[in-house]
């Protein structure tokens, strides 16, 4: 995220930029909250059968409306991998599944995603927070979006977008491609400059 | 376990397990052995043969029973694989299906690699059982149709087996094949 106003360039120091101030912490939770509900209103909208995940920050306000749906339950796991195998077990009786993660996390999991997703062509969607980007720069995270670039869109289909601006009709066209081309698909959501932070 | 003769084999087990119910419930199994011998026990197109990671079964049987609540499931995991997805014993308890149950066989060995040891071979499956679902853990020796009927679940039985001379016949279904008669059996009822 540009905070302050200025990327790049030649810096006019007679010419300070105002002092940087912090977004609050209700901006930011606003923020998460619009998001997260965007995302959830647009899981709605597909008529999953099942949402299954393990928490990353910027899906905490979806998962916990997840959890609270009476439309489809929510199965919290314990790790990843796990919720390739329940998203997997609902595709293979054709019912709509969604998997939410954060991108280390399908890391852990990409032996259970060959092995059932693509080897038996489910077409469940899996929303991955693809941390590590320019505008999310923990150090912690560098690496994981790197093993991200490197092991997992080489084997499958990855669609990226802000997770500040998300469509409305991301779930449900996430499901149509899935089903058209008889796979798993994943949705990358990241955190872009310019943006408020997601979470 | 010291005297291993008088255990039963994996296939009889297994075949044990399902008749505990009045009608045949969704099995799903783990890859490899489990797998081999479902098939061998009776091949049903209520059988998932999972070909995904080792202990995978318990996790793919937990999303169908999200989404077929009517029905039984019964997920048959070896304990070599139950020990490498042990996780998911949590996340069952904790998404408490009303009609998920496991069927752990111990055969102590990776029977699809060499039947080198696994390393849970002297672990207390029905005490690790019962820590995640209590007096629903029970011991397949023990079962009968009647008191299987009043296990609440979701439920796990423990069974210990005998190690197989050898590996179970080939399962000789492309995934293809498996996923078209699952997906049939699924919304048959």
């Amino acid at each position: 995220m540009q905070r302050g106003g200025r990327e790049g360039g030649v810096r006019d120091d007679k010419r300070a930029p105002p002092p940087y101030q912090a977004p609050s912490r209700e901006t930011c939770v606003a923020e998460a909250a619009s998001s997260g509900d965007r995302l959830f209103r647009s899981i709605v909208a597909a008529k999953p059968k099942l949402v299954t995940g393990v928490p990353d920050g910027m899906l905490s306000r979806t998962i916990m409306l997840c959890e609270a749906s009476p439309d489809f339950p929510y199965i919290a796991c314990a790790r990843e991998e796990e919720c390739i195998g329940v998203a997997s077990g609902a595709a293979m009786a054709g019912e709509r599944a969604i998997v939410m993660v954060q991108n280390a996390g399908l890391l852990n999991s990409l032996g259970a995603f060959a092995t059932m997703g693509l080897r038996y062509g489910l077409p469940f969607v899996v929303i991955v927070t693809n941390r590590g980007a320019l505008a999310d720069p923990n150090g912690y995270d560098i690496e994981k979006r790197e093993a991200f670039d490197a092991g997992v869109r080489p084997m499958a289909r990855v669609f990226d977008f802000d997770a500040n601006d998300l469509p409305d009709d991301l779930i449900p066209a996430a499901f149509k491609w899935a089903e058209a081309a008889r796979k798993p698909v994943i949705l990358a959501l990241e955190k872009r400059l310019g943006a408020e932070a997601a979470a | 376990m010291s005297d291993l003769s008088n255990l039963p084999s994996q296939q009889d087990a297994i075949s044990a397990a399902l008749a505990l119910y009045p009608a045949r419930p969704f099995a799903v199994s783990d890859i490899g052995s489990q797998t081999g011998w479902l098939k061998a026990a009776g091949h049903d197109a209520r059988n998932l043969y999972v070909s995904g990671p080792m202990g995978l079964a318990t996790s793919v049987a937990l999303g169908l029973a999200a989404v077929r609540p009517n029905e039984q499931v019964l997920a048959i995991a070896g304990d070599g694989a139950l020990a490498m997805n042990l996780t998911s014993l949590a996340t069952i308890a904790g998404a408490k299906p009303k009609n998920l149950s496991i069927l752990l066989v111990d055969n102590r060995i990776y029977e699809f690699t060499n039947a080198v040891p696994t390393p849970t071979r002297d672990l207390d499956w029905l005490a690790v059982g019962r820590a995640f679902f209590g007096e629903a853990c029970v011991r397949l020796s023990e079962m009968t149709a009647e008191r299987w009927t009043g296990v609440a679940r979701p439920a796990m039985i423990v069974a210990d087996v005998a190690p197989a001379p050898g590996k179970p016949p080939a399962l000789g279904l492309t995934p293809a094949m498996i996923r078209a008669e699952f997906l049939g059996a699924s919304r048959a009822r």
